[in-house]
Formats: structure tokens, sequence, C-alpha cells
């Protein structure tokens, strides 16, 4: 009986281990079990920057969603983001990769725009801008006055 | 005398056939782009409109050129875009020739120094009744410029709402500084603060 005991606590205890150890690699990993919360936009830059999947979108600063995939296309980067429902995105909105600071890692800036018509699931923002690239613009800078 | 008329036709054929693949690949965005970019520099060598004595009237025809390709209200509207529903037609109407004298006299002084630049077209992808039409600015250096017009119809004229000079875009520009402005300052504070400017480099 006692020894029931003990192995029934071991058993219990492993259990919770187990799943502790799987919640924290799902949170860590920002990976979604019970289906996204939110809707998918699409978007078409000429340059991605190096952005990931996993990549945060931000408006006026704030963190709203997430990047889900990114995949080539036609020589372009088809950008498929996660918005949450809560979150419109007008139809003159703009969609920039921004850097975090000189040579921080990438993000989806949304500059709402001023249209009645909203973005719906699946939808496409259509203005972009490609990221910026320092590198290029630097060399510009330095090599361009000849 | 037959095969001698039909070698005869052979290069005519290919003219034709060159020119229609020319006309196939600019589509009609990159026409009406064209059209007006062509207007522009044939006005800037007109040798009737040179020279610092006529500036003025220089500026007065390109300003008219460049009305008939560009969107005004599209582009005020855009670039006010949360803040413009919230307009009087009259403040909206006030702002569209306030906004758009802010472009002319930033992009018209530019064009002053005009010295020759070739403009080449690199095609356009039309998407329903949007397209963007993509040009490159090549200078006498040889440096190139990559510029992208952002092209919407109306009727049948294509006409500018954006422009995106090295990926960074002219709408989104103003977008960002007047929402920073009117989230400070109360709208009358944008409006003295454009006309302001306007004074200012008239002074100049």
């Amino acid at each position: 009986m006692k020894k029931l005991d003990i192995e029934l606590t071991v058993g219990i205890f492993i259990l919770a281990g187990i799943f502790s150890l799987g919640y924290l690699s799902i949170k860590l990993g920002k990976m979604e079990v019970w289906g996204s919360k939110g809707y998918e936009v699409h978007a078409a830059f000429s340059n991605s920057g190096g952005l990931k999947a996993g990549s945060g979108i931000v408006i006026a600063g704030v963190d709203v969603g997430r990047v889900k995939s990114i995949h080539l296309q036609n020589y372009q980067a088809q950008v498929v983001m996660n918005v949450p429902w809560d979150v419109k995105i007008q139809e003159d909105a703009i969609a920039s990769i921004k850097t975090k600071g000189l040579i921080g890692e990438k993000y989806i800036e949304i500059t709402p725009g001023g249209s009645e018509k909203v973005i719906g699931p699946g939808g496409k923002i259509r203005e972009t801008q490609p990221s910026v690239d320092l590198e290029e613009l630097l060399s510009k800078y330095i090599f361009g006055k000849i | 005398m037959m095969n001698n008329r039909c070698l005869a036709l052979i290069p005519f054929l290919l003219v034709s056939l060159t020119l229609g693949m020319a006309s196939s690949w600019a589509g009609e965005p990159t026409q009406q782009v064209k059209q007006t970019t062509d207007k522009i520099l044939a006005i800037l060598s007109n040798p009737s409109l040179k020279g610092p004595a006529h500036a003025e009237e220089r500026r007065k025809v390109i300003g008219q050129t460049v009305d008939e390709r560009f969107d005004w209200e599209e582009m005020s509207r855009r670039s006010l875009a949360r803040h413009w529903a919230e307009r009087t037609p009259e403040e909206k109407k006030e702002f569209m020739g306030l906004f758009r004298d802010l472009l002319e006299r930033t992009y018209l002084d530019k064009v002053d120094d005009y010295s020759g630049e070739a403009v080449t077209y690199e095609g356009d992808t039309i998407d329903g009744n949007y397209a963007s039409v993509k040009v490159k600015i090549v200078t006498s250096k040889g440096k190139e410029i990559p510029v992208e017009y952002r092209v919407m119809k109306k009727q049948t004229h294509w006409l500018v709402y954006d422009i995106t000079i090295e990926g960074v875009s002219l709408v989104n520009n103003y977008r960002s500084q007047f929402n920073s402005i009117l989230s400070k300052s109360p709208y009358p504070e944008l409006v003295k603060r454009l006309k302001d400017k306007a004074s200012f480099s008239e002074k100049k």
C-alpha cells in the first residue's frame, strides 16, 4: 500500500513535469495549438530584408500580430500575416518592413489608412514598402559622390 | 520575282513585330506615365521657356501637366489617412490645395536642376484598377534611381496616387508626419504649419 502511494506520487509528479515542459515549449516557440486567434492578411514585398516567420507586426509601436509565413513568388516575397480580429486594417494601409535599431531584427509596421473599406480575411495589403537596405544606402552615400 | 517580293516584306514584318511587342510590353499605365514625363521633358528643353526669366511661366506649365496625371484628392486622402474623414468638405478642399503646393514647391525646385537625366521604363504590373509603373532614372554619371509610380484607373486615365523612390513611399512619409503633428495638436495647427511653410519659401 505504501509502495503504491510513492509510485503514484512520482507518476503524478512526472506527468506534471511533462505537461509543464510542453506548455513551456509552446509558449517559448510561440506556437498556436488551439488555432490562431485572428485572420490572415497577405502582402507582397520586393525585398523582405530577412524577415522571418514569427516576426512582429506593429501598429503605432504596439505589437498586434505575427508573420505566419514567407515564400517566394514571382521573385517577390509573399508574406502572410496573422492579425487579431479586433484589429481592422484599411484598404489603403501601408505595410513597411522596418528594423529595430540600426542592425536589429526586422518587423512589419502598418500605418493605418483613411479608407472606409477594410481588408477582410485572406485580403491583401496593396501598398507595401520594402526593407531599406542600410548598407546599400551607406554605400550610395559613400561612393555616390564621384 | 515572287521570291524577291517575299524577301522585301521581311524587314517590314520584323519592324511591325518588334513594334507590336514593345506596345504589348509597355502597358497602358506605362504609356500614360511616359506621355506626361515626355511632356515635362519637352517643356524643360523648350528654348522659349528656358532660363530664370521664364521660371514662373515654366513652373505654371509644368504644374498644369502634372495636375493632369496626379490625383491630388486621392493623395491628400491617403496622406491624412484617419484624419481625412473628420474633415469638412471645405477643409478637405483647402488641404488639397495646400498639399499640392507643398509638393510642387518641394519638387518643382528640383526640376529646375534637370541636367539630361534619362528615364527608362521597366514595365508595369496591373491588378484590377490599380497598377504600379516601374521607372529608372539614370543620371549623367550613370547612377540609377529606381522610382515606382502607383497609379489608379479613373475612367480611361491612370492617375498617380503615390510615388516610391528607392523603396520609400511619399504618401507614407507624409502620413506619419501628419499623424504625429495631429496627435499632438489640433487640425488648424497643421494648416498653419503648411501655410507658414508656403510663405517662408515664397520669401526665399
